[in-house]
């Protein structure tokens, strides 16, 4: 039996041990190479950390990246990663939440990590990934790992303004990555294109079907998103078989017309996830590309990204909506009513999630860990914990489950998960703003922000844009003299929906 | 010029668009500007920037979008 994801990384360094690993627009790493970084991150790392205790890594988009992960994993750590092209004062806030005494930079981020609010040790990649592999450090570190020990933690928008921490365990990663990579048929001649960044939840297939399967991926030049015809290039330049991308990444080359000009050629597989997938651009790769497996997923990154998938069989037209489909191996789902009973056969249900692919919470915050995850209140006989969505569904007719939005203000956008909450916290911090409401509109995907007060627009924007994502910073920014009330006073939504143009 | 000037300050006001010249070469446009700014300087200035128009030279700078959407018009 398997305790730790370094038992796979162990088998497929030796077995793939010449094989390219992974790729970036500078260099690649091979099996072997790759595992011999993990060892000396972890042999440097090991005595000065404790055992179960976060590191910190904050790394581009290159080779290395993965390898301090899993080094830290190895010094019986797990990672916390970050992305240093966000906001400072977002970085603070995760540093906050994380309080890690140790922290992995590589040379291209060390200004950005001594500006942060962290009193840690900050060490920089380039000094310690060949440091002098130290075999008793090695063995013992290991032996803290069980099966639950914490792996990552990775961090999504929180309602109150402060991100939530969710932290997944090797049991749970392993689970996960076993049922997807059966659905997907990730094989070792898989080689995959990675777009998501990597400290974000949507890159786990990218980095660890490699230390599963053996399979290669190809870390992808942010800037080519941008620029389709060099995205395209760049996959079969690579010959690149397998894509797992957020619904965002999936629309961007249809929306720009890139497959008038160019095809991947290679490609057998594109799993989509993150946001419901508008049909008239699915339906441009499909035309495009007809033989490629396309499969829908739906997941919280609470239940490690995933609940459930949809394999896309037929021919889709610009209005099907497609369903999330069953669950992965693994995985339960059980439909709640507000009431916490069962939801009746064919009506629409909290969806809620249980098995051993539930995160061990949110670091640090056992309150709001102990609402969200919660014994299923259907199961009176044993402890069984279940992890509520929010978001709603309905089983049809085939037994297949459909969507159906949120229960409360989350949206999803550009593949992110966002608190609407988060956004008016933000704005309310701007001096100039007496009074908002954000609200999504989702035909166009513009985030919007109606405010109440003198500030200018221009402040707006950058003020966001220096505490939060991109992709949090409101597109459509409005100025009004009153927020629309209803009735009992809340603001009146609806009204200001009929203001999106 | 103060046109498209207007457009990009609406959607960036953060980047300096005077007198950046690597807008796409260093990342400070993303994936998402690009998408929106296609769709704004299309119905703007009644061009059709077409897929191998969408290159680096082209949207690094103010300047070189500007001659893009020149040479658009003119065809």
């Amino acid at each position: 039996m398997q305790t730790s994801v370094l038992n796979w990384l162990d088998n497929t360094a030796s077995a793939y041990a010449d094989k390219v690993m992974f790729t970036d627009s500078n260099s690649t790493i091979t099996f072997a190479e790759f595992n011999k970084l993990t060892i000396s991150v972890c042999s440097f790392l090991a005595s000065k950390s404790n055992p179960y205790s976060p590191v910190v890594v904050m790394s581009g988009r290159h080779i290395y990246t993965s390898a301090c992960y899993l080094g830290a994993v190895r010094a019986g750590c797990f990672y916390a990663p970050m992305d240093a092209t966000m906001p400072v004062s977002r970085l603070n806030q995760i540093l906050g939440v994380i309080k890690s005494d140790n922290m992995i930079v590589d040379r291209e981020h060390l200004e950005i990590a001594k500006s942060l609010d962290f009193n840690g040790n900050v060490y920089v990649m380039e000094d310690i990934i060949d440091f002098p592999v130290d075999n008793i450090l090695l063995d013992k570190a290991v032996s803290n790992l069980n099966e639950t020990s914490p792996l990552y933690v990775i961090f999504t928008s929180g309602s109150t303004g402060v991100p939530k921490g969710v932290i997944t365990s090797h049991h749970s990663l392993m689970c996960y990555i076993d049922a997807v990579s059966k659905v997907l048929d990730i094989n070792d001649s898989d080689v995959m294109g990675n777009q998501s960044p990597l400290d974000y939840i949507a890159a786990v297939r990218d980095i660890y079907f490699p230390i599963k399967i053996g399979a290669s991926t190809v870390i992808i030049p942010k800037n080519e998103f941008s620029m389709p015809t060099e995205l395209f290039e760049t996959l079969n330049k690579n010959k690149v078989t397998a894509l797992c991308w957020s619904v965002a990444g999936v629309e961007l080359p249809a929306k720009l017309g890139a497959f008038d000009i160019i095809k991947p050629e290679y490609l057998k597989k594109l799993c989509f996830s993150g946001s419901v997938m508008p049909c008239k651009y699915l339906k441009i790769w499909q035309e495009a590309l007809p033989d490629v497996l396309y499969v829908n997923q739906y997941g919280p990154t609470e239940a490690t990204a995933s609940c459930t998938y949809y394999v896309v069989e037929e021919k889709v037209n610009d209005d099907t909506v497609l369903p999330i489909g069953k669950p992965y191996e693994n995985y339960t789902i059980t439909l709640l009513n507000d009431d916490s009973t069962a939801t009746a056969e064919g009506e629409i249900g909290e969806i809620c999630v249980s098995g051993p692919i539930l995160a061990l919470g949110y670091y640090g915050d056992v309150e709001r860990t102990a609402q969200s995850f919660m014994q299923n209140p259907l199961n009176r006989n044993y402890r069984e914990l279940i992890y509520k969505t929010g978001d709603l569904g309905k089983w049809n007719e085939q037994g297949i489950l459909e969507f159906h939005g949120r229960k409360d203000r989350q949206i999803k956008h550009m593949g992110h998960r966002i608190e609407l909450g988060e956004i008016e916290e933000t704005a309310k911090q701007i001096t100039g703003i007496t009074d908002c409401c954000s609200l999504y509109y989702k035909d166009k995907e513009h985030l919007y922000l109606f405010y109440v007060g003198d500030a200018t627009s221009k402040e707006i924007v950058l003020h966001f844009r220096k505490v939060l994502p991109a992709f949090m910073v409101p597109r459509k920014i409005i100025n009004l003299d009153k927020l629309p009330t209803l009735p009992n006073g809340k603001t009146d939504m609806q009204t200001l929906k009929t203001y999106f143009k | 010029m103060d046109e498209l000037m207007q457009i990009l300050e609406e959607l960036r006001p953060d980047v300096d668009f005077e007198n950046e010249t690597a807008l796409i070469g260093d990342g400070i446009l993303d994936s998402f500007d690009i998408v929106a700014l296609v769709g704004e300087l299309n119905d703007a200035f009644d061009i059709e920037i077409k897929p191998n128009n969408l290159v680096p030279e082209n949207f690094n700078s103010a300047k070189a979008m500007m001659a893009l959407i020149e040479q658009l018009q003119d065809e």
